[in-house]
């Protein structure tokens, strides 16, 4: 075999590669189903701690709110809370809205996770 | 030559499709697209659980149902007040506290009768101030469900009890506006006056499961009312259950399933209404043949 049939094999090689990736991240890209709540739009994420944060304005349970807000994953429900009140000032949320996330926030920074007792 | 030809073409198809799995490979295994901004249609079926619970919990909170609906759209249910009631009795099933379960079961009425209502209350607050001033001068407990022709104003006041791990600054008290179109008329049930016993009825029918006793709770204006608690028992057991978490049939209905040849006694804990010796009844066909039917037990409150 020539040089230049070789140089031919080589660039189909590229050719078909290069389409391999258009057609799988493009055009037929992974579906993900059943994903976990930490890939959340920001929007989502905000209206969610607000949804939160409306609920625990009747019930003022900190632990369930921190239990509800845990589904984010790793970071602190402190810190879940800061960024979204973050997002709502940047964003325009409603002072009503503000305030429940604000109240929120000092309810997570005051709250200790009931600690279990030893034997 | 022709030879030649036909392998070289051989070749670069060869090489194409090699290039093509490579490329998928590595499109669809090795580094697939990442999602970064997902939305909470596609979440996993526990977390859209829990999803729907902080809807109905924040539902619970602001009585927002427009609000509370569109949240529940982005999850792309196809039947959302399906979803909320099967939850809730999936929540029932597994043992969940009526605490937690109400606010689903309250959405969903909601939601299937297109008003906003104030439940029943039993949250841990259930004896610190909820007074809620709607513009009609018939309030007389702290259970109200308001309905009138035209569109209403509601003001809510609230106030919470402090914690008691933690000095926190009171919350200022919230004033909720919810213009809300009300197409009925007012339902009050009188929380603590009993429900009494107002009809048995034995029901015939062969297409209803057998043995199929169901209720139906009504206030003194003979509207359903859902969230009240219910004990069937009978010699080796009880089962307790709630009104209201199948509103398709009924906001106040409920039913259980009852055995051939057992003795039951029903209790509804609101107001301590008892009947006893309840037993599945026997029915006949068109054809002579005998089947266990249901029964429909009417309760009302005076």
């Amino acid at each position: 075999m020539t040089p230049s049939n070789w140089f031919k094999i080589l660039i189909a090689l590229i050719v078909g590669t290069v389409l391999g990736l258009i057609y799988g991240w493009i055009i037929e890209p992974v579906e993900y189903i059943d994903v976990t709540p930490n890939i959340l739009r920001e929007d989502y994420r905000a209206d969610y701690v607000l949804m939160v944060a409306e609920a625990h304005q009747s019930e003022q349970d900190s632990e369930t709110t921190a239990r509800r807000l845990a589904i984010f994953g790793s970071e602190s429900p402190e810190q879940i809370v800061a960024s979204t009140l973050e997002f709502a000032i940047k964003n325009n949320f409603t002072q009503n809205e503000i305030n429940l996330l604000q109240g929120l926030l000092t309810a997570m920074q005051t709250y200790q996770p009931q600690a279990i007792n030893a034997p | 030559m022709r030879l030649f030809l036909r392998n070289a073409t051989l070749h670069l198809i060869l090489a194409l499709l090699t290039g093509l799995g490579l490329g998928l490979a590595y499109s669809w295994v090795i580094s697939p697209v990442t999602y970064v901004d997902a939305n909470p249609a596609i979440l996993r079926a526990d977390f859209k659980d829990q999803y729907r619970v902080v809807i109905a919990a924040s539902y619970a909170s602001t009585h927002d149902l427009a609000r509370a609906r569109a949240r529940l759209e982005l999850l792309s249910d196809t039947d959302p007040i399906g979803e909320l009631s099967a939850q809730a009795q999936r929540m029932v099933g597994t043992g969940e506290s009526f605490e937690r379960v109400q606010p689903l079961a309250q959405l969903a009425t909601d939601l299937q009768q297109g008003i906003v209502s104030v439940p029943v209350t039993s949250t841990p607050f259930a004896s610190t101030p909820f007074i809620a001033v709607i513009n009609t001068p018939t309030l007389e407990t702290p259970f109200i469900e308001e309905a009138t022709p035209t569109v209403t104003s509601e003001f809510t006041e609230l106030t919470f009890a402090p914690t008691s791990s933690f000095e926190q600054t009171p919350l200022v008290p919230q004033t909720i506006f919810t213009p809300t179109l009300r197409p009925t008329l007012t339902s009050v049930p009188v929380q603590g006056k009993p429900f009494t016993l107002v009809g048995q009825d034995t029901v015939c029918d062969p297409g209803l499961q057998p043995g199929l006793l169901q209720f139906t709770l009504m206030d003194a204006r003979r509207r359903q009312v859902s969230g009240i608690e219910i004990i069937v028992t009978w010699a080796e057991g009880e089962d307790h259950f709630f009104t209201g978490f199948k509103p398709e049939l009924g906001n106040g209905y409920a039913d259980f399933i009852m055995q051939a040849d057992t003795i039951y006694s029903v209790r509804v804990v609101e107001g301590g209404a008892f009947v006893s010796n309840i037993s599945a009844p026997s029915c006949t066909d068109s054809n002579g043949v005998d089947y266990t039917g249901g029964l429909l037990l009417t309760f009302q409150q005076p």
